[in-house]
């Protein structure tokens, strides 16, 4: 097998992005209400074509590298997958190749928590959003940052098509502090 | 048309405080409407009051009064001094009658073809009208032209008409329960709203009704009413049942009646009684369309008419007994009428008493009891849709969910075409989870009638079923456009943007809901736990006391009000609470779950661990029950029981969230053994 420790060559550590999205029923989307903004933009794709639920529309930024999507939530949110849609075949140098996650309270406090590089992607590419410790399955945050730090075959703006992010749902029984599962629960957990 | 300003004043000249309302039931059935849509329940109540001193036989009104939890006691308002009423009403009114029911008959299906679309403008003036009309329509004969509308003229007031002659029977009581115009109408259908070529049979069992001497005067008045009713209330859908149904009619076109019927109420009992049963309520415009009878798609016909027949599917078969039975009973002469009259009366009354009854406790929530009133009905009657809907009801408010499918699921086999209640039951196949029944339901229920508030109370409870709640705050928002009378729909609504997080919008909804109808606890219940959400605990038990103050006998309430009195850290009462819903109902969990939950805050562990042990054997996978365990014996220092505890909760699978609480609190563990070791 190719060297693991150098990430950079094999595709061992690397995604590829996969035909569906396939997300878990217990997380929703949780960036509806989020605001988003990006680093730059060519007219007529600009940030609108990442939440228009459209992949035929992308976003193309337009400065220099890295190029950044900011995304600001109203109040800390639990996070746990970042999914993106980007497309090799289509985009080729325009496709981004090394991504860097960032999380905290607001542009003067971002830290990196995540870098994930691609191989020649086609489709939706999950990164989920939790270290390796276990017990931080979500990122419990008011911001995002999503920086393009490198595309393939060295191209110096990105496409990226769609983004969603996700997190746990809330549990229907307030003030719980654990989910039901079991049917004889949940039939009787809430009135309607 | 929702011009109740103009139709108060209308009724109610500002000027003339004292005036005799016009059309006299009826009258005060409307003013009592309005006075209710806009708000002003003690003048409602008045109204409707006044309207069953009148006429006692107005069911729509002692729903009404029950649905604003001001009524009293069924056998207080259908007595026998009421029967005597009625009695003296009819009899005053029967000579003439003979060849009017005819007429009306047939007026009823041309004027409800025209009517069925039209927006009466005026309803006062519809009123009046109709009172004139009902002495006009008596010189009409027996001129039955069942496939010809002879008064097709004057569409307005026609439609007043019809339903006077059709609503045999002081549909009242039926009504309600053959809100499903094609159950009933089978039976009345029986009665002659066939082909033209019936007339003649039509006619007989007419004429019986003719007899028992019920009719104009009532009918007069319930169709004017049902008329009102019908703009006032669901007008859409009136329109929308005669359209969908225009359909089906094949040619018949002329006779499209919305009305109601209430075969249901065909006593088993005596013949006399039986025509007197037969009536057609125009309710909510839902339209029999012959072909229906013909197509036998009604095969519920709780039509036990003339002949004693058990109900009988097929509409020509009740015809012909009707007229077997008519020419029976003219064969017994007049002298006769007045025993008949009498007895008719009292056996009618009699059973609006019954589910007048029924009907007063479910509206106060009282659904035990409720219960038990519905059983005391016939083996017929129970199986109608009406009443196997009210059970059905009557166990959802009991959160006896299972019970509710089963009554539900007669009742749509009873009669598949109802649309009251529906909503309900789509509610219970979501809480019981299933999927297919209920996207069967809403299919079905949008195909009987797109415009009907329930379907899309339906549709909405599929797609909140399946999370997806945008979709079903679409479809909510579709049902209160339709009818924006229908307090539910607005509380579902509420529901799925509490769902979405969106807690300003879904407090705006519930508010909505309870402007429509004060006694909606399930808006109460919604705004409390919005309000739990927030934190305003106060609030919470303020919402959730009323909920449970109009609802007494909801185990899940009495829980939501527990978790709220724990918030507020009243624990005692909360406690108390939470033994009461126990008690209410053993197959519910979660008050045993929350029991537990505050007695382990309490620190009463060992209390706390014998109701989460009850809990296990009742729910053997339930990942939270072992999570909490673990938890208890991690306070307690018991560490391998926690870990044990901990594994087999990670095992169930929870969802994320909860795995990660977990692990963490594993990881906790494991800190006071490694010091241990250390030391």
């Amino acid at each position: 097998m190719a060297t693991e420790s150098d990430g950079e060559e094999d595709t061992a550590g690397k995604l590829t992005g996969s035909q569906h999205l396939e997300v878990d029923d217990d997380l929703r989307e949780m960036a509806k209400k989020a605001a988003w903004s990006v680093s730059s933009c060519k007219p007529g794709n600009g940030v609108l074509a990442l939440r228009d639920d459209n992949l035929d529309t992308y976003w193309q930024s337009d400065g220099a590298q890295p190029h950044l999507v900011n995304i600001q939530f109203q109040k800390k949110v639990k996070l746990q997958l970042l999914v993106l849609y980007v497309d090799f075949k289509l985009d080729e140098s325009y496709t981004p190749s090394k991504i860097s996650i960032r999380a905290g309270d607001g542009f003067h406090n971002l830290k990196e928590i995540k870098t994930v590089e691609f191989k020649k992607p086609v489709g939706w590419v999950h990164i989920p959003l939790s270290g390796t410790d276990p017990r931080e399955t979500f990122i419990h945050t008011f911001m995002l940052q999503l920086a393009v730090l490198s595309n393939h075959l060295n191209g110096r703006d990105t496409h990226v098509r769609q983004i969603k992010i996700y997190g746990p749902r809330p549990n229907p029984v307030p003030h719980q502090p654990f989910h039901f599962i079991s049917k004889e629960f949940i039939t009787y957990s809430t009135l309607k | 048309m929702n011009l109740l300003r103009e139709a108060e004043t209308a009724l109610c000249p500002a000027n003339e405080p004292n005036a005799e309302v016009p059309n006299g039931a009826a009258g005060h059935y409307l003013l009592g409407l309005i006075y209710r849509y806009t708000g002003r329940r003690t003048c409602a109540v008045d109204h409707f009051m006044q309207a069953l001193a009148i006429d006692p036989l107005l069911w729509a009104a002692y729903e009404e009064l029950c649905i604003l939890g001001a009524a009293e006691e069924a056998s207080e308002c259908f007595n026998d001094a009421a029967a005597f009423r009625v009695q003296q009403q009819q009899l005053s009114e029967s000579s003439s009658q003979n060849l009017t029911i005819g007429t009306e008959c047939q007026s009823l299906p041309s004027s409800m073809a025209l009517g069925s679309g039209d927006t009466s403008p005026r309803h006062s003036k519809q009123l009046h009208a109709n009172n004139t009309r009902e002495t006009l329509s008596h010189p009409h004969g027996t001129v039955m032209v069942a496939g010809h509308p002879p008064i097709g003229g004057p569409s307005n007031i026609s439609q007043y008409y019809t339903p006077p002659a059709v609503t045999q029977l002081s549909g009242v009581a039926p009504p309600p329960l053959c809100r499903n115009a094609q159950l009933y109408l089978n039976a009345i259908g029986g009665d002659g709203y066939t082909k033209s070529n019936v007339n003649a049979v039509i006619q007989a069992p007419r004429r019986k009704f003719v007899d028992e001497g019920k009719l104009r005067k009532v009918s007069g008045r319930l169709f004017s009413d049902s008329g009102t009713r019908r703009s006032t209330r669901l007008s859409g859908e009136a329109a929308a049942n005669t359209n969908s149904n225009a359909s089906q009619l094949g040619g018949n076109g002329a006779n499209h009646f919305s009305a109601k019927s209430l075969g249901g109420l065909s006593s088993s009992s005596s013949k006399t009684n039986s025509a007197v049963l037969r009536s057609v309520t125009l309710r909510r415009g839902q339209s029999w369309a012959n072909e229906n009878f013909d197509e036998g798609r009604r095969s519920q016909i709780f039509y036990d008419s003339c002949a004693d027949n058990t109900v009988t599917t097929s509409s020509m078969s009740a015809l012909a007994d009707g007229k077997c039975l008519e020419q029976d009973k003219m064969g017994c002469g007049i002298s006769a009428h007045d025993s008949r009259l009498a007895s008719g009366i009292r056996e009618f009354l009699g059973l609006l008493r019954t589910l007048g009854e029924g009907y007063r406790l479910s509206c106060l929530y009282r659904s035990q009891e409720a219960l038990e009133v519905y059983l005391r009905l016939s083996q017929h009657q129970f199986n109608t849709g009406w009443v196997l809907s009210q059970v059905g009801k009557a166990h959802f408010e009991l959160v006896d969910y299972f019970e509710a499918d089963r009554f539900f699921d007669l009742a749509r086999r009873v009669s598949p075409y109802t649309l009251e209640g529906m909503d309900i039951y789509s509610t219970v196949l979501y809480h019981l989870e299933e999927e297919m029944k209920l996207s069967y339901l809403a299919q079905e229920l949008i195909s009987v009638d797109r415009l009907s508030p329930q379907a899309w109370c339906a549709m909405g409870n599929c797609y909140s079923l399946q999370k997806d709640h945008e979709t079903a705050v679409k479809n909510f928002q579709r049902a209160v456009h339709v009818d924006s009378r229908f307090a539910y729909a607005h509380t579902l609504c509420g529901h799925e943007y509490v769902a979405l997080e969106d807690f300003e919008n879904g407090i705006k909804c519930y508010q909505s809901a309870l402007q429509v109808d004060e006694r909606h606890y399930n808006a109460w219940y919604g705004l409390g736990v919005v309000y739990l959400r927030q934190e305003k605990f106060e609030f919470a038990e303020h919402h959730f006391r009323k909920a449970f103050h109009i609802n007494p006998c909801s185990s899940v309430l009495m829980c939501y009000l527990g978790m709220a009195l724990h918030s507020l850290k009243r624990d005692e009462e909360a406690l108390e609470i939470m033994e009461k819903a126990i008690s209410a109902d053993k197959k519910n969990p979660l008050p045993m779950y929350q029991k537990a939950n505050i007695l382990s805050s309490l620190e009463r562990f060992d209390e706390a661990l014998k109701e989460l042990e009850q809990l296990k054997e009742y729910a053997p996978r339930e990942s939270s029950v072992y999570a909490l365990m673990g938890k208890i014996y991690k306070r307690l220092n018991v560490h391998e029981k926690a870990m044990f505890y901990f594994g087999i909760a990670l095992d169930l699978k929870p969802p994320a969230a909860d795995v990660a609480t977990i692990k963490s609190a594993m990881e906790k563990l494991y800190l006071p053994d490694e010091l241990e070791d250390t030391l």
